[in-house]
């Protein structure tokens, strides 16, 4: 299957990452954080201090005992720390030894698991990394989608090229893709940039899908709606190309490998490139001599994400790909502006129904309606509009070139809980 | 031209930012408008400059008392307003009444739903129209071949910068082209074109006014220049301005209706294409 999206767009940035996958030194710490998860409250296995393995599990989600959360590295943990209502802020874990992830498997199982797929991934840590649309969260440990997508794509701007990040790891991918098969009856697709030729020989239920298009064409949120014909409702899980390789690996060798392939760019980036790290690595070990100097006093900020739907963050997110360099925000400047003529920056300001904001949605979603209905948290037109089929990053062209400054993402986001509450 | 910025103030995703704000969509409107107003200056004089002072003036202290009451930042986007009125508007009318027309305009279009943007009729049109109900003595200008030469310039540009929909443009000629057909009235693209210019493009296709959704768009582009044609009063192929802004108004107030209407459909598509 080829599709073309139409609608979209390409921002141009400076600082396009070099498409060939080097080592990075290796971080001193990483994180699990509880951005990545909102909500979840952990139920502890280890304290502040008690030494773990890569791959070991760290906590439970209370609701949900049977998904594991396991330690991205050989370390110990150095603090956990809590959000509102006990829930997980982050645990930071820091690694001891100078041993590079590949080869710190000290104690880890060197056989395939025993055990049914679902079991496995549950114990082992990797159930995380699904999302089940609608909502974009964790699935339930019993659910069953009706399909399950790969996106072995990427149109956020300095992304990685995953055909690049899935070279030398095709056998991997594969074997992946067959455990994912057996977590549905219904299709697996893995859609890829046109003519990459992944999982051409997978089996069957295993369903290659070719996209091209400017941004969000990459997205998952893009490709299922393209896909929804064809799948029909229900529920439909997503997850990352490299979540799909970890997996694979887990299977073939037993062993969890936490490395994540990240493309290190923007216009600060001293050596835009791909790097091999670990998952929620410390970006400020990760970006430790990689800033040019430049900017405001040299400051730069570290987005973990894309310009377009990342955050300013100290550790890379669970479902990120990318890390972004950008020089610092400047001091806030005042006008000098008498009283009588009103407080600059002040008050609300318009959303201008341009036509250019008609070619950004490829979701067959009319962006004005959605957008009004998404500023005054009107949820009931946007599910009528099809915002259950969205999450944060499929909405980000719409903040960018929205003259009110509006973030829909978080919008979106508000509408998307009340939803869920509601369902 | 990028039409995306890294933000620098952006404290949140997305980091990228479009360097449209309100201010600068009125700047280029402003812009596009400064030609046909040169015109209208050059064969007005004195008189016409005075008019336009006059209605500068009163849009002024509008936004200002506004952004006084409710502590706002002032903005400056009844320049606007004030120069459509000043075009639209020939050099001799009484003051007084401009005045009290485009107080109107500019507060009940406007300013009362909380400034632009945040209404659903351009201010210009209520003042035109609010001109025209209550001092109907005073015939409208705007549709000299001049003022459409000059026209042209800021509608390419407005184009260009997408602040004005092509598709309202193209479906209000054609929609013109049909009723003038199905009524019967003379159409000859030089008068005709000449006297629709500078209504087209700074009343009906006002984005403030417009519909939002593009099956709106067609819907509302078609309504408007069908109602010119009803509302036309002039003999020959010209269309008489007043009737342009009778049918901007009405075309605006039917445009959350079509809006709404074409939300619907697309609602009922895609339940049907997801099952």
């Amino acid at each position: 299957m080829l599709f073309s999206i139409r609608k979209g767009y390409d921002p141009a940035l400076p600082g396009a990452p070099r498409q060939s996958v080097e080592d990075a030194a290796p971080v001193g710490s990483a994180a699990i954080l509880g951005a990545d998860c909102p909500g979840l409250r952990p139920a502890l296995a280890v304290a502040p201090g008690d030494p773990v393995r890569r791959g070991q599990v760290l906590f439970t989600d209370r609701r949900h005992p049977a998904i594991a959360y396991v330690s991205p590295l050989t370390g110990v943990v150095e603090a956990i720390d809590f959000g509102p209502r006990r829930t997980l802020s982050a645990m930071v874990l820091r690694r001891t030894g100078q041993a590079d992830p590949e080869d710190d498997d000290a104690g880890t199982p060197a056989t395939p698991p025993a055990g049914d797929a679902r079991e496995t991934l549950l114990a082992r840590g990797l159930w995380p990394a699904f999302l089940a649309r609608p909502f974009g969260r964790v699935p339930a440990p019993d659910g069953t989608p009706v399909a399950i997508l790969v996106s072995a794509t990427d149109s956020n701007p300095l992304a990685p090229d995953p055909r690049v990040v899935l070279a030398d790891r095709g056998p991997a991918f594969d074997r992946g893709l067959t455990v994912l098969a057996a977590l549905t009856t219904g299709p697996v697709f893995v859609a890829q940039p046109p003519g990459a030729g992944l999982a051409a020989t997978a089996g069957d239920r295993i369903c290659a899908v070719e996209i091209s298009g400017p941004h969000p064409a990459g997205l998952p949120g893009a490709q299922l709606y393209r896909l929804r014909p064809e799948i029909g409702p229900g529920e439909v899980w997503t997850i990352g190309y490299q979540d799909v390789t970890a997996i694979g690996h887990l299977f073939e060798t037993g062993d969890y490998r936490s490395e994540r392939v990240v493309a290190l760019g923007g216009p600060r980036a001293l050596n835009p490139r791909l790097v091999r790290t670990v998952m929620g690595a410390s970006l400020r070990d990760l970006t430790a001599g990689e800033v040019a100097p430049g900017g405001r006093d040299g400051f730069a900020r570290i987005l973990s994400g894309s310009v377009l739907a990342g955050r300013e963050a100290a550790w890379l997110g669970r479902h990120h790909h990318q890390v972004t360099v950008l020089d610092a925000r400047p001091e806030a400047r005042r006008l000098p502006l008498p009283w009588w003529l009103g407080r600059p920056g002040r008050g609300p300001r318009p959303l201008i129904a341009s036509e250019r904001l008609e070619g950004l949605l490829p979701f067959g979603i009319p962006p004005v309606p959605l957008m009004r209905a998404l500023a005054v948290g009107d949820s009931e037109t946007a599910e009528r509009l099809g915002a259950l089929d969205l999450v944060e990053e499929d909405v980000a062209l719409l903040s960018c070139f929205c003259s009110s400054g509006a973030d829909y993402g978080r919008l979106l986001r508000r509408v998307l809980d009340d939803l869920a509450e509601a369902a | 031209m990028n039409p995306l910025t890294l933000s620098a103030a952006a404290d949140a995703a997305p980091f990228l930012r479009s360097r449209w704000e309100p201010a600068e969509v009125t700047f280029a409107q402003a812009a596009a408008l400064l030609p046909p107003l040169a015109v209208v200056l050059l064969a007005g004089g004195g008189a016409q400059a005075l008019l336009l002072a006059t209605s500068l003036a009163v849009t002024f202290f509008w936004e200002t008392l506004f952004a006084l009451l409710r502590g706002r930042a002032w903005s400056w986007h009844g320049v606007t307003t004030a120069l459509v009125v000043a075009v639209m508007v020939p050099a001799g009318a009484p003051l007084w009444q401009l005045a009290l027309a485009l107080s109107l305009g500019v507060v009940l279009g406007e300013l009362i739903f909380g400034g632009r943007g945040f209404g659903f009729l351009a201010a210009g049109v209520v003042a035109l129209a609010f001109l025209r109900f209550s001092f109907a003595a005073i015939p409208f200008a705007g549709d000299s071949g001049a003022v459409a030469m000059a026209t042209l310039p800021g509608a390419a540009l407005l184009l260009y910068l997408r602040l004005i929909s092509w598709r309202v443009a193209l479906a209000a000629l054609l929609g013109f082209a049909a009723a003038s057909l199905a009524t019967g009235q003379p159409l000859d693209p030089g008068p005709t074109g000449a006297s629709l210019a500078f209504g087209l493009v700074f009343l009906i296709c006002d984005p403030f006014g417009a519909a939002s959704t593009n099956a709106g768009r067609w819907l509302y582009g078609a309504l408007a220049g069908g109602l010119a044609v009803a509302f036309d009063t002039a003999p020959g192929a010209a269309v008489a301005p007043e009737a342009i802004v009778f049918a901007a108004l009405l075309a605006s107030i039917f445009a959350p209706l079509l809006d709404h209407a074409a939300v619907l459909v697309i609602a009922r598509i895609r339940r049907r294409r997801h099952g």
